[in-house]
């Protein structure tokens, strides 16, 4: 093991945690955990969402301090005071959601609050470092860009690049594949390797099995908040971890039919929509969705597929382009008149655009049908309707955790998504646009939803599924299409269809060689 | 490690805090109250004792109290509701000149041959009217074009006084009192315009000022169009994706709120002053409606008995006066009051508890010295 890292202590450990316990309104997120880094190690962190992963990093990562426990550093115990602290001794994680400056450069980024950066910067020798640092890792970035230019992966390694120049040892990324195409994953595998063999250790953490087989050298599961094995990565069988980490078998619901479609009742033919910032986010955009089936949009975020939801459902009104709903054109119609045409959309951002969070699972479940009976009459609301189409819907779609009168954010993000489909189903729509729909759930919701859809599908509603998760779009989809840079760049059945033919064209390779 | 006191967010407050931390707040306010009393010499038991005497001691403390109370509801009502929709109005205090402006305008150009069951609605109709207008020179930028509704709302209260005083000081208005000529003062409105008094001096007004208070609350908890008001209150993006047309929905709840405080403005005109008289109407009565809504947690039924206290307290201090204590303690206790209110709402948020064990064991293993 080489030990040019910058390093200090006796311990071959890099870290150790003992006994960590952390609660958070009383419910345990870490119980008694130990985990234990070797120098030089990719060290896998395996969980479901609400395992505690994140708990148990944020903790070494000085973000949250633990109810109890200890915590060894090279074999001195530490406890930290705050993230700087923990930066300072060389600890730095990289969180699910970006710590970036969005009007500053790469290289502003890179220094920002380092201690060695003074009143004034020298942009050049700043900018140079950055680049230098960036080809030594695999890394490569334009410093002089600024963040909000880049795309996600991009400032994913702008994130490496600020613990590497701060030299820390030990490296947290926190389901930093999430965000990244097949290929830029395979990318950020080797950087992790490379930083591995100089003697740092990466923490890896994730729910996916293959990138863990793939990328560490051994891995922790973590299950309901213990710690509940630690094995070698080469010992252990996919299948097995699978088991640790949900603690039964894993099935999840595919698509096993291949019914014949209906009539169409989506049709989108050249359709343009603007971006937030005023540019076209969706160029010319053709497609048809038939009743009974499952269309997925594969595509890394940022591509359009937003604007793609918001112009589909009049939240955007196209600047070119028509879209119908079966017959009628509602390309420039308010939202309401897609609503009542026929349109459901569980849009990716469920708390805060799906749901309102302050108001009870009841009211959310009637946020869109309030308007007619059995909701309200006439101008008058009925409070009883609530109540018991509430607790109608709350069983019939297995929406856990509910108390009455209590604000609906209060759930867990699996029953948030339920009680988000459930209302959009409950329009009895003929298109169901699904936006991200397992991003972030467990297995168990994941499961839940995914049946869901095939449910509609099977009722003869056209899904559009649009996601970044391919192995979803694989399992679920009848025809696939990737939308890359607001146009469509590849269409196929999903039979012709595999993980690499995608990413290749998620990230700009096209098919006929041109790019 | 010393034990530390662990601040944490608590997930939901119980019934009985929501009500326990405003108690608590005012009972903490009149403690720190009482010590500068004591600084000054006072006794506060005594003088706490002549405030509660003078507010509810008697008949016509009583009344004074209510007639206090009776604006406050309304300007309280005005900016709940505005800041439950996030809203910023400030200018209630605008709105509820320029109520009295209007009311009192109808008052005297309908003139004393109209009868009471035309001339009192048609006052308060014109406050509301009033309120609502000067509410619309804020609210519809706002909506439209986005700007910043805290900034104009504020500085439209200067004009809205400024506008009265001209009326007044500055020219022969019908609003000026042509039989007074030593110093300006507002034409007394018909006396069929008049709030009817049952009480001492307490007029129907209060009735009034309770009755749209629960009107508001019916409007926004029980109606269909209170209900989308609620989801834009909660979250403009989500009712926007459920179909609500949320710029609609702010402009009329900011039209309300303009309204509510007109609706003040006017009960006042119609009420104690009766006429459109700027060293009665000056009180701050829109502003203190912001302190009365911040205490009632935005609750629009929580505004009343919130009001009452507020009349109660600025009741109590020509009472203070009399037995040599300076008024200016009321606006002490009634600042006061609202600190600890908003401070009282970071314990309905947060939890603050004192571990038993230490948060993190430095206990040295076998072997290891100290860093």
């Amino acid at each position: 093991m080489t030990t040019d890292a910058p390093t200090s202590g006796q311990s071959d450990l890099a870290v150790e945690l003992r006994n960590i316990d952390k609660a958070f309104y009383g419910v345990k997120a870490n119980d008694d955990v130990s985990f234990r880094l070797a120098r030089g190690e990719v060290h896998a962190l395996l969980g479901e969402n609400g395992a505690g992963k994140s708990t148990l990093c944020s903790i070494l990562a000085g973000l949250y301090r633990p109810d109890a426990g200890e915590m060894f550093l090279h074999g001195v115990p530490t406890a930290f005071k705050s993230p700087k602290d923990a930066l300072a001794s060389g600890v730095g994680m990289i969180y699910q959601h970006f710590r970036l400056v969005a009007n500053l450069t790469v290289a502003e980024n890179i220094a920002l609050g380092h201690p060695d950066t003074g009143i004034r910067l020298d942009q050049k020798k700043l900018q140079t470092e950055a680049a230098e640092l960036g080809d030594r890792y695999g890394l490569p970035i334009d410093p002089a860009a600024r963040i909000w230019q880049l795309s996600v992966g991009e400032q994913q390694r702008v994130e490496i690049l600020k613990l590497l120049y701060r030299n820390a040892d030990v490296l947290i990324l926190d389901e930093p594949t999430a965000v990244l195409t097949p290929q830029e994953s395979k990318q950020l595998f080797t950087t992790m390797r490379q930083m591995a063999d100089e003697g740092r250790s990466v923490i890896f953490v994730s729910h996916k099995l293959q990138e863990v087989k793939e990328v560490s050298d051994n891995v922790t599961v973590l299950r309901h908040g213990r710690n509940v094995g630690g094995v070698a990565t080469a010992d252990a069988q996919t299948e097995d971890l699978a088991r640790m980490m949900v603690g039964r078998e894993l099935v999840l619901p595919t698509r096993t039919d291949t019914t014949e479609a209906g009539s169409v009742v989506l049709a989108v033919s050249g359709l343009r929509v603007q971006g937030d910032r005023g540019l076209e986010a969706v160029s010319g955009v053709s497609f048809e969705v038939r009743a009974g089936e499952i269309v997925g949009i594969a595509g890394v975020s940022g591509n359009g597929q937003r604007e793609l939801a918001l112009g589909l459902n009049g939240l955007k009104t196209p600047t070119a382009g028509r879209v119908f709903i079966g017959n009628f054109d509602v390309t420039e119609a308010s939202v309401l008149s897609h609503m009542y045409a026929g349109m459901s959309y569980v849009p990716q951002n469920r708390l805060g655009v799906g749901l309102a969070p302050g108001l009870t699972t009841e009211e959310n479940l009637a946020l869109k049908a309030f308007r007619k009976p059995p909701y309200s009459r006439g101008s008058r609301l009925l409070p009883s309707a609530f109540r018991s189409e509430g607790a109608r819907q709350i069983e019939e779609y297995d929406i856990r955790g509910v108390r009455p009168g209590l604000p609906i954010r209060l759930l867990s993000g699996g029953n948030l998504q339920k009680a988000l489909i459930a209302r959009e189903v409950e329009m009895e729509p003929k298109v169901l646009v699904l936006h991200s729909p397992t991003r972030g759930l467990d297995v168990g919701a994941t499961q839940a939803v995914r049946n869901q859809a095939l449910a509609e599908r099977a009722r003869g509603v056209g899904v559009l599924l649009i996601s970044e998760d391919l192995d979803e779009l694989l399992a679920l989809s009848d025809r696939l299409l990737v939308l890359y840079e607001g146009q469509v760049v590849g269409q196929m059945n999903a039979e012709d269809a595999t993980a690499e033919r995608l990413g290749l064209l998620m990230a700009g390779e096209r098919e006929d060689g041109r790019r | 490690m010393t034990r530390r006191l662990i601040v944490e967010p608590r997930g939901l407050a119980s019934a009985r805090l929501r009500i326990l931390v405003p108690v608590l707040s005012v009972l903490a306010a009149l403690v720190v109250g009482g010590l500068f009393l004591a600084i000054t010499g006072e006794n506060p038991l005594d003088v706490y004792g002549k405030m509660l005497d003078a507010a509810f001691g008697s008949a016509n403390g009583v009344s004074n109290t209510l007639i206090s109370a009776t604006p406050l509801i309304l300007t309280g009502v005005a900016a709940a509701l505005a800041f439950k929709m996030l809203v910023w109005n400030i200018g209630g205090e605008g709105q509820f000149i320029m109520g009295a402006v209007f009311a009192s305008g109808i008052a005297i150009w309908l003139g004393p041959g109209a009868p009471s069951w035309v001339a009192i609605p048609a006052v308060i109709v014109a406050g509301g009217v009033g309120g609502a207008v000067w509410a619309s020179v804020a609210a519809v930028p706002r909506v439209y074009l986005g700007t910043n509704e805290i900034i104009t709302t504020l500085m439209l209260n200067f004009i809205a006084l400024s506008f009265m005083n001209f009326l007044i000081f500055g020219s022969s208005s019908p609003w000026r009192d042509p039989a007074v000529s030593t110093f300006p003062s507002g034409r007394p409105i018909p006396d069929t315009a008049k709030l009817p008094e049952f009480f001492k001096r307490l007029d129907i007004g209060i009735f009034i000022a309770i009755a749209l208070a629960v009107a508001a609350w019916w409007l926004i908890g029980k109606t269909r169009w209170g209900f989308a008001v609620r989801v834009v209150g909660d979250s403009a993006a989500t009712a926007r994706y459920a179909g609500i047309r949320v710029s609609k929905k702010i402009l009329v709840v900011f039209l309300l709120s303009g309204a509510a405080a007109g609706f003040a403005g006017a009960l006042y005109v119609a009420g104690p002053v009766g006429a459109l008289d700027p060293r009665s109407l000056d009180l701050g009565l829109g502003f203190t409606g912001i302190i009365v809504a911040a205490l009632a947690g935005l609750h629009l039924l929580a505004v009343i008995p919130i009001a009452i206290l507020m009349g109660a307290l600025n009741n109590a201090g020509p009472a203070l006066q009399s037995i040599g204590v300076p008024a200016a303690t009321v606006t002490m206790l009634q600042g006061a009051i609202l600190i600890f209110a908003v401070a009282g709402e970071f314990f309905i948020r947060h939890r603050i508890r004192l571990p038993r064990r230490e948060p993190v064991s430095v206990e040295m293993p076998d072997g290891v010295e100290p860093a």
